[in-house]
Order: C-alpha cells, then sequence, then structure tokens
C-alpha cells in the first residue's frame, strides 16, 4: 500500500475519533439545551413511502428508524442492541432463534405483541403487498416460496408461542440476523391501524407505530416532523423533543448548514472536503462506510467475453491512490476487491495491488496488448453511469487513466438511473455502475452479487467453484471458517477479474459541533432517539 | 426605418469577438478540454500560473473549457433557431398565402400549440429520447416556432396583398413557384431579425436543461452545465460560476440587442419594445 | 362576450386532448419503467406491482383508461409515492407555486412599473439609463444563477432570510425564492412600461396637463397610467405562463415542495401519471390566464371590446 493510501486511512480514522461519541456524558459545552430540535438533512430524490413493508429508498430508512423498532435496534456504537426484545436464544444448529419481547407499546398505548411483528413480516412477503423488499426476508423459511405465490403466507417461518414470545425459523445459520432485524422490513406492525385506513395508514393523523418518536407532519417531496413518542418504553433515555427531516440535494446542504438552517446533513460533496475543512474543521465527519464503488463488467458479451487479459489490463491501469487522492480529496479508500474491510474478514487484496505504478503499468500494456489491441486498434468502450455530478467526476478521470494508460478510447456516457437499471438486467452493458451498499455488515451481501443465478448479477459472471464456496459458506454454522472460506471465494473473483473495483465509499455529514449522542458507524444509521444539542450553542 | 442604435455595434463587435475567442482558443492553447490534471485541481484564475481562468475540480483549463461552452451553446443556439426559423417560415408563410380554410386549420393548430407547457415539454422530450445531443437542439427548435409562424403570416398576408403577386396570381403562376419567388425573399429581413431574437432564448433553454442535468455529456461542457457545476462550488471557488455566467450573460446581451436593432431596422410594424 | 367565452372554452378541449396525448405517447416511448428498480422482483412480484396499476394492459387499454380518468379530473395513482394520488401530490404542491408565482409577479409589476415610469419621465438621463442598463443584465442572467447567489448573499453571509425550506404563510420564506423568479420579468415590465410611458407622455394631452403645470408624478399617475397598461396585459399572458414552469428552477434551488420539482423527478422516475397530470394542468392554467389576459385586454380596450 502506498503512502498516499495510507494517509487517507490515518485521515478517515482521525475523523472517525472527533467529537460526538460521549452521550452519555456531556462534554465540557455544558448542559443540554431546553429547546431538543434537530433539524436533519436527508439526500432528496427518496422518502418515497414510509411504510416499513414498502420503503426502499434511504432517506425513508432514517424516519423509519426513529418511528419503529424491531426486535433488536441499532445501539448507540453501531450494533445490533436489544430492542422490543429484550433478551433471545439460539438453538444449537443456529437455524432457530426464540425472542422474549418486553412491555413495549404502541403509540396508543396499546401492548407491542408477538402477533405484531407475524403480521408484518406475512404481509411484507405476501405477493399481494408487491414489497420490494420481500426477498430480503429470504433466510426465513418459506419466505422465498411465499413471495412466488407457492406456498400460503401462513406458512412463514415466523410464529408467536405466546403474546410475549417470537419464534423464528430460518433455512441456514444467520450470524447476521439480530442485524436484519433492525431493519424496516423486519419491524412489528399494527394489524388495527391497517385495517381500519389501508394505504392511508402511514399519514400522520392514522399512523400507529412503536419507535421513539411519532409521526407529526410528512410533506412528500418536502419536510417531515417527527415528535418525541412518550409510549416508546425507553422515553426517559430520548431527548430530543422534535426532529425535522428535510430533503435536500448535496449542494443545497451544504448551503443550509452555512445558513445555520441544518444541525446534522446527509452529505457533502467529495470535492469540496478540504475547502469544508479548512472552514468547518471538526464538523465534517467521515468515516468508511459499508458500500463500494465498482465498475461492472460483462462477462457474456464481447469485448469482455472471455477475454481476461482486456478486463486485467483495463483494472490495473486505473490509478486508484490518484483518483482517491486527487478526485475524492482523500475522503474514500482504494479498493481492489469488492467487499469493503469488515471486521474479523480478511480481503484477498491481488498481488498487483503492491506494484509500483510504472510496473503495474507496464504489465497493464502487456495485458492489453495480449488481449489483442494496440494503439492502431484502440479498444472503444462506452462507460455507462447514472446522472449525479459525483459520479460523473471519477468516470471522467478513469475515462481519462484508461486513455493515457493505454490509449484506450473510453467515453463516459450517463443517462438516467432506471434506464440504466434496465439496460443493466437485461445485460445489454458491457461496462457499468456497478456501486453497491451492503443490506448487512457482512461480505455475503456483495459477493452473492456474483453468483450464478442471482437476480443482481448484471455481469453474468459464473463460476461453479465460487458458487460451491459461497454454498459452503451458507451451511457453515462456524463464524471464522465461514468468513475464511467467503475470502477464499472473493480471491477467485479477484482471479478471473469479475468486476474493477475503485474505491469504498465513507460516510459524509457536516454536524454542528453542539449536537451530541451520534456514532460514526459503517451502515451510516444515526438513531435520532441517541442525540441531543448542547445549551452552550444551539439555535 | 429607424435609426440604428449605437449600443448594435458594440454588441456586433463584442460577438464577433467572443466567436473568434471561441474558434481560436481552442486550438491555440496548450490545454486539452477532457484531461484531468491532478496536481492542478481548483487553481484560482491566474496570469503567472499559465491559467487565465483557473482550473475545475479536475484540474482542467476554465478558458478552454468556457470557450468550448461557447462553441456548444452557440452551436445549439443557431442550430435550433434554424429549425424553429425552417418550420415557422414554411407554416407561417403557407398560411399567409393560402389564407381560408388551410390558414384557419394552420393558425387554429398554432394556437393550440401555444397552450403546450414548452419547459415541461423539452424535459419529457429529452427523458423519451435519450440524451441525444441532437435530441437538444431538435427538441427546442420543434416547440419554438410559434411566433415566427405567426409573424411570418401577417407579412405575407401584406405581401400578397401588392399588386405585382396579384399580378403574378392572375397569370397563373404556381403557388410554390410564387412563395418561393416573391414572399419569402421579402421576409428574409424581418426573419434574420427574429431568429437573432430567438437565439438567445434557445441558449438559455439549453442552459437550463444543463442546469436540471439534461443537457450535454462530459467531457463536453455548454455554457449551462458549467454554470451548474459553478453553482455547486459557488462558495468554495466562486470563479467557476462567475466567470461562465459572465460569459453566458454577455453573450445573451448581445444577442438580445443586436435582435432588437435589426428588427427595429426591418419590422415596420414593430412597435417599441411593445413585448418581450 | 358570452359567446367568445364559450368558443374559447370549447377549443380549450381539444387543446388538452393533445397535449394529454402527447405526453402520455412520448412517455411511454421512454426507455424504462417505473419499477425498474435496485432490487430485482420475483416476477410474481413485479406482476403483482404491474397489475396493481394497470401495466400489464395493452397500451391503448391504458391510453383509453388515462382518458376517462382525465375526463372525471382524476389524474390516477402515482407511481413512485407509493399509496398517494397525483391529484393529493397536486392539491399539496400547487399552493406552494402559487403563492411564489403572485408574489414574484406581484414584485415584478412594483418593481418593473415604478423603475418603467421614473426612466420614462427623463429619458436618456442617469435615472434612464441605470435601471434600463440593469433591467437588459436581468433579462440576460439565468434564474439558475441568481438564485444561488440570492442565498449566498442573504441567507449564507447576511443571515437575514431563511436558504430555503417552506413554511406555509411565512413570508420570509417566500422572499427570496420569489425575487429570484421575478427580476426577469421585473426587467420586462420596466422595458414596457417604459416604452408605452414614454409614448403616452408625448400625447397633446400630456403636454397641456404639463402646460398647465401639474407636478410629473401627478401628470404621470393621473395620465400616462392608464395607456401603459395595455402592452402589460398583453405581456402578463406569456409571463403567468413562465412564471408557472419557471418555478421549476426555484423549487429545486430552494428546495421547495412544489409541483415543478414534482415533474422533473417524475419525469425522472418514471411516474406516468404525475408527468401526465402535471402537463395537462399546466396546459389547463396555461390556457386560463390565456383567457383572462384577453378578457382584461377587452376590458380596457373598447375598440376590441365592440370586435368581441
Amino acid at each position: 500500500m502506498s503512502a498516499s493510501a495510507a494517509s487517507a486511512i490515518t485521515l478517515l480514522a482521525l475523523a472517525a475519533c472527533t467529537p460526538g461519541h460521549d452521550a452519555a456524558a456531556p462534554a465540557a459545552g455544558g448542559a443540554p439545551a431546553a429547546a431538543q430540535v434537530l433539524r436533519r438533512a436527508v439526500d432528496a430524490g427518496g422518502m418515497r413511502s414510509i411504510d416499513p413493508s414498502i420503503s426502499t429508498d434511504v432517506p425513508a430508512a432514517h424516519v423509519l428508524d426513529d418511528l419503529f423498532e424491531g426486535l433488536t435496534r441499532l445501539g448507540q456504537d453501531g450494533e445490533p442492541a436489544p430492542g422490543v426484545a429484550e433478551r433471545w436464544e439460539t438453538s444449537a444448529d443456529g437455524r432457530v432463534w426464540t425472542f422474549h419481547l418486553r412491555a413495549a407499546r404502541w403509540s396508543n398505548g396499546a401492548a407491542v405483541q408477538a402477533g405484531d411483528f407475524v403480521y408484518a413480516w406475512r404481509r411484507t412477503v405476501d405477493p399481494r403487498t408487491a414489497s420490494d423488499y420481500a426477498e430480503a426476508l429470504a433466510p426465513v423459511r418459506n419466505a422465498l416460496a411465499i413471495a412466488e405465490g407457492r406456498m400460503d403466507v401462513t406458512a412463514l417461518g415466523i410464529s408467536a408461542p405466546d403474546e410475549r414470545t417470537v419464534r423464528i425459523e430460518l433455512t441456514a445459520p444467520t450470524p447476521f440476523l439480530l442485524s436484519l432485524l433492525t431493519k424496516s422490513y423486519a419491524y412489528p406492525q399494527y394489524e388495527p391501524a391497517l385495517r381500519a385506513h389501508g394505504d392511508d395508514w402511514v399519514r400522520p393523523e392514522f399512523m400507529v407505530n412503536n419507535g421513539a418518536f411519532r409521526l407529526l407532519e410528512y410533506v412528500i417531496g418536502g419536510r417531515v416532523t417527527l415528535v418525541k413518542n412518550d409510549d416508546y418504553w425507553d422515553a426517559a433515555h430520548v431527548r430530543l423533543q422534535r426532529v425535522v427531516y428535510l430533503p435536500l440535494d448535496r449542494a443545497a446542504q451544504t448551503e443550509r448548514f452555512f445558513a445555520g438552517d441544518l444541525d446534522f446533513t446527509e452529505s457533502f460533496s467529495a470535492e469540496q472536503t478540504a475547502w469544508l475543512r479548512s472552514r468547518l474543521g471538526a464538523q465534517v465527519v467521515s468515516a468508511p462506510y459499508l458500500g463500494n464503488f465498482v465498475l461492472g463488467v460483462n462477462v457474456t458479451r464481447p469485448p469482455f467475453a472471455g477475454n481476461r487479459a482486456l478486463r486485467m489490463a483495463l483494472t490495473l491501469a486505473v490509478d486508484r491512490e490518484t483518483l482517491v487522492r486527487y478526485v475524492r480529496q482523500g475522503l474514500y479508500q482504494p479498493a481492489w476487491t469488492p467487499t469493503p474491510p469488515l471486521p474479523g474478514y480478511r480481503s484477498p487484496v491481488p498481488a498487483w495491488a503492491a506494484l509500483p505504478e510504472a510496473a503495474r503499468h507496464a504489465l497493464a500494456r502487456r495485458y492489453y496488448a495480449r488481449a489483442g489491441y494496440n494503439a492502431q486498434h484502440p479498444l472503444h468502450v462506452e462507460l455507462r453511469y447514472p446522472t449525479d455530478s459525483d459520479n460523473r467526476r471519477t468516470y471522467e478521470a478513469v475515462a481519462a487513466m484508461w486513455r493515457t494508460n493505454l490509449g484506450v478510447v473510453a467515453e463516459p456516457y450517463n443517462e438516467e438511473f432506471r434506464v440504466q437499471l434496465n439496460e443493466r438486467h437485461l445485460k445489454q452493458l458491457a461496462l457499468f455502475h456497478y456501486a453497491w451498499i451492503g443490506d448487512y455488515p457482512d461480505p455475503l451481501t456483495f459477493l452473492q452479487l456474483f453468483q450464478t443465478g442471482f437476480g443482481y448479477n448484471d455481469g453474468g459472471y459464473s463460476n461453479p467453484r465460487y458458487d460451491a464456496l459461497l454454498a459452503a459458506a451458507g451451511s457453515e454454522a462456524d463464524a471464522t471458517r465461514r468468513l475464511a472460506e467467503l475470502s477464499q471465494a472473493e480471491a477467485i473473483l479477484n482471479e478471473d477479474v469479475a468486476c474493477i473495483p475503485l474505491y469504498y465509499y465513507a460516510t459524509r455529514h457536516l454536524i454542528r459541533s453542539y449536537v451530541r449522542g451520534w456514532t460514526s458507524n459503517i451502515q451510516d444509521r444515526n438513531l435520532s432517539q441517541y442525540m441531543y444539542l448542547l445549551r452552550s450553542q444551539a439555535h | 426605418m429607424r435609426r440604428t442604435r449605437p449600443g448594435a455595434l458594440v454588441a456586433a463587435a463584442l460577438l464577433a469577438l467572443i466567436v473568434a475567442a471561441a474558434l481560436l482558443v481552442p486550438a491555440l492553447s496548450p490545454y486539452d478540454y477532457a484531461t484531468p490534471v491532478w496536481t492542478k485541481i481548483f487553481s484560482g484564475p491566474s496570469v503567472s500560473g499559465g491559467h487565465l481562468f483557473g482550473t475545475d475540480s479536475l484540474g482542467r483549463d476554465l478558458l478552454v473549457r468556457v470557450m468550448w461552452g461557447c462553441r456548444i451553446s452557440l452551436l445549439v443556439g443557431i442550430a435550433a433557431s434554424l429549425i424553429s426559423v425552417v418550420i415557422g417560415v414554411c407554416w407561417g408563410a403557407l398560411a399567409g398565402y393560402a389564407g381560408g380554410r388551410l390558414d384557419g386549420v394552420l393558425m387554429r393548430t398554432v394556437d393550440v400549440l401555444y397552450a403546450v407547457p414548452f419547459i415541461p415539454f423539452v424535459i419529457v422530450l429529452e427523458v423519451a429520447f435519450g440524451r441525444n445531443f441532437l435530441m437538444v437542439f431538435i427538441a427546442i427548435g420543434a416547440v419554438s416556432w410559434l411566433d415566427i409562424a405567426r409573424i411570418v403570416r401577417g407579412q405575407t398576408l401584406a405581401i400578397c396583398e401588392q399588386e405585382y403577386i396579384e399580378a403574378a396570381r392572375a397569370l397563373g403562376v404556381r403557388t410554390t413557384t410564387m412563395i418561393r419567388r416573391h414572399v419569402l425573399p421579402n421576409l428574409i429581413g424581418l426573419v434574420a431579425a427574429y431568429a437573432t431574437l430567438a437565439i438567445p432564448g434557445v441558449i438559455l433553454f439549453e442552459a437550463l436543461l444543463s442546469f436540471l442535468g439534461l443537457g450535454v455529456h462530459p467531457p463536453l461542457a455548454s455554457l449551462g452545465s458549467l454554470v451548474a457545476e459553478g453553482a455547486n462550488e459557488m462558495q468554495a471557488n466562486p470563479y467557476l460560476l462567475i466567470i461562465p455566467a459572465a460569459f453566458l450573460a454577455t453573450i445573451i446581451l448581445c444577442l438580445n440587442r443586436l435582435g432588437d436593432a435589426l428588427r427595429d431596422a426591418l419590422d415596420p410594424r414593430h412597435e417599441e419594445d411593445g413585448h418581450g | 362576450m358570452l359567446r367568445f367565452l364559450l368558443q374559447r372554452l370549447l377549443t380549450a378541449i381539444p387543446t388538452l386532448l393533445v397535449i394529454a396525448t402527447l405526453a402520455f405517447v412520448l412517455l411511454h416511448l421512454a426507455p424504462g419503467g417505473p419499477f425498474d428498480s435496485d432490487k430485482v422482483l420475483v416476477p410474481q412480484i413485479q406482476h403483482a406491482i404491474e397489475s396493481r396499476y394497470h401495466l400489464d394492459e395493452p397500451l391503448w387499454r391504458q391510453y383509453l383508461r388515462y382518458l376517462g380518468e382525465l375526463a372525471r379530473g382524476d389524474f390516477g395513482p402515482s407511481f413512485q409515492y407509493r399509496n398517494t394520488s397525483v391529484n393529493e401530490l397536486i392539491a399539496q404542491g400547487l399552493p406552494v407555486d402559487a403563492a411564489i408565482g403572485s408574489a414574484a409577479l406581484l414584485l415584478a409589476l412594483l418593481l418593473g412599473g415604478a423603475t418603467g415610469l421614473v426612466a420614462a419621465t427623463r429619458p436618456g438621463s442617469w435615472r434612464d439609463q441605470l435601471p434600463m442598463g440593469l433591467a437588459v443584465l436581468g433579462i440576460s442572467i439565468p434564474v439558475f444563477v441568481t438564485a444561488p447567489l440570492l442565498i449566498l448573499v442573504f441567507a449564507m453571509r447576511l443571515h437575514w432570510l431563511p436558504s430555503g425550506d417552506w413554511v406555509a404563510g411565512s413570508w420570509r420564506h417566500l422572499l427570496l425564492p420569489a425575487l429570484a423568479l421575478a427580476l426577469p420579468y421585473t426587467a420586462y415590465i420596466a422595458r414596457i412600461v417604459r416604452a408605452a410611458a414614454i409614448e403616452a407622455l408625448g400625447q397633446p394631452y400630456i403636454r397641456t396637463a404639463r402646460a398647465k403645470g401639474l407636478p410629473t408624478h401627478v401628470i404621470v399617475l393621473r395620465h400616462a397610467l392608464r395607456p401603459t397598461l395595455m402592452p402589460l396585459v398583453s405581456f402578463l399572458g406569456p409571463a403567468l405562463a413562465g412564471v408557472l414552469t419557471g418555478s421549476i428552477v426555484v423549487e429545486q434551488v430552494f428546495g421547495l415542495p412544489g409541483i415543478g420539482r414534482l415533474f422533473v423527478t417524475g419525469a425522472l422516475n418514471r411516474d406516468y401519471t404525475v408527468v401526465t397530470g402535471v402537463t395537462v394542468l399546466y396546459g389547463a392554467l396555461i390556457i386560463g390566464f390565456n383567457l383572462l389576459v384577453d378578457l382584461c385586454y377587452a376590458w380596457l380596450d373598447p375598440r376590441v371590446r365592440a370586435r368581441t
């Protein structure tokens, strides 16, 4: 690893250690402010629905994190912690879990019962609900069969032996189950509210929820206001009285922060990192994020089909340190493999990553020549990417690197996300935007993308050895051995150059120094219930 | 004929200067509009640094990029105006010359199209036909010919009332020949004036599309996309907004001035500043 | 008069039909569908979603269904915002645009009118040339440049006004967006008023008034104002339409929940019903504005009144 990459990582590590961790003990700044109103931005274009069974976008997920609570909730440290369930046990083979509920209440005062979970999960996998997330519950027994209409919803592997016990049966040991349970599709839902109001149950006047806040106002495409829920079981520890969510695009978030109209932004433009740090200091917060920026390669059609040499040449010719340092201003970490760093997981970085730049370029040119291309017959390739100024700079830079290092004629071409997704799924694109945000902190969420027949395998990669290793890991009860098998599988991906990883994402927030109680975490989920404002500077 | 405004000469000279610069600077400059220069990202405008206008987020020379932006914007403006002029003149001349039922149908169509909300329509067109560079001006050109059609029709009516046309008609000259030989030549000055006035509108329209992310593809840039990019960097690097915005404003201003002067000189019916 | 009104209203129907059809056809020609998402759906679920929105029917059936619903004033359910109808979205967004649009037009009329009148009293002096120079500039700088600059100055540097967001009934949240939208129209109006006022002030009866020794502001307000209204009214039709669709940019920059932003995200997400609904609404409003302007014109000008 070169010096520049190392310094980038140090920066990230430093940023992760900046203030905000000490929720329990207010820092020297003084006592909590009297008016506890947090103004949070979320990225614009989301918030399509706040129905937990239906919502899929990140902005809505933040709001839902505040409105609902599953069997587990995301703890302040970013790890799953007891939520509605106060304790649980698991069977020896890891396939049956039993959760014991605490005395939690809905926002209308009714008790949260085991049946509310059963109802909600059945609703999510029911084909009639048409939930995009039915497949997310795939680890639960029969979930997929029900979603495909082959079984009745009552066959789902979740049951309520009594009012305070939830029993979950899984198809395979699922080490990340506790993390899955914190997600929106695993929340309980209050059946009487849904029965009475149908699809309208998510409106402020009808919603019954069990989280730390309740819904006061919901303007479509605009502001969402939450107020503290006094019926929440842990309400004693919730200090914010009100949370205002504002969907804004990236530039507007920064502007509003400077205007003093926001306390917590969702993102800022990577290009402005250095300038923002010079102006805002420690209020600029960044930490590793569970996502990768990868170029997808279609191995089923020319020019990449059966041409590993060409794929090798292209991946070797990308100067990742340069990209991260100059285009992303040191915000992200360079990536040589699809899976971002995860605790306990050994990332199989290919040997060529350590080569000095000149040697790597020379190697790239050798592969390029072996693939049958040269200055007279250069490779012509279109780089399709979804419209976004952040993406644009990266793609322009990669195209320029291929041009200068190999002589490739690469044209960046932006198009709308919807169009591109369609073309990707139909495997019409040779090279495409394949960035991925993990659903749960486990390598599987990234490695699945290259499994034969997997729904999102848009590059058409298929290798029996790879599939066998994933299958072996799937039924492996021992966590260490499982991770080792996944690591072996990932090494095969690198060997075959199944994709071109560029960098791993980082979270990027502007957070006022008087906001406390947040923690940088790899899933970038910050529950408002842990946050509060110090009196000294609050608005 | 009215007096020509002195402002029009200045505008014409300024415009000529910008066009010349847009053609020459990219050819003569040592910098490329597309290739990133990692060590020069966001260097501000300076004479000694070699970048008169500074560099952008990928270290590319802003002067060259702005000049390319002028090329693209002017190209889009002229091409789209030509399209709208061709459609508008044909439509209007035919309506004015033919008169009667055909005139009624043609002009009623124009009335209907006047109610079409243009910005939304061009957005839908852009989305529907992919983000093809050609589509940008075809879309704009296809929706902005209405004014010209109306004006041309009025002029044609006036021309047709003149005696030599009636004489020619009486001699049995064919309609198309009539329009081509007698009507169109009389319209040229007027059409030139309105075409000049249409260009700035089109340029602004393209800039708006670029701002909404529906314009040209990178690494190419139009003034609109440069302004949109600069607006995001407005605080940290204001020159990225101000310089392309100044060029955009100057071009629009000059074209408006020039068009106004041409119209005043060539359109006898036009009242001073009747409407925008 | 009544016949004129009826005639205009009748021609509005085919116009709206054309607009609705154009929007429908174009959108369905566009690649990508409303439910192509990040997540690849199980075919059964994909089918369930499509039949819920009748997307599995042949296109002509969808078209007829759409026209039928349109005739009843129903724009259908939104595709991107689940559980929400387009009518609700419009009902929520339109008041925002109405508030900003009318505030902008009012600002433009007041500022532009005053500037134009002042300039007309002394053509050629600095009181004429300075504001008219500014007006030309105002026409030449697009809204998406002035809007961020207004935020930069008044919200970020001076902290006088909020940088965006929408609070119904709050003039502080209204002012910057309305100003940004008003600037080009202010410039146009100033030019129109100036030209008309200069012409009016050259009329013999004004010279008589001057000879009687009436002060300038009295002459301007009492005698020159009415004739300047005529060209202004004919400008208002396009201006109303422009303010309406121009708010797309202002909404984007200030992050306002109006229908313009709804339209753009709808077009990008293939939200067929939102796009067609908003387009038809825009068309109807433009027709309404033009009619209103014609009525005003008829009322102001006796010659036109006689003809209709």
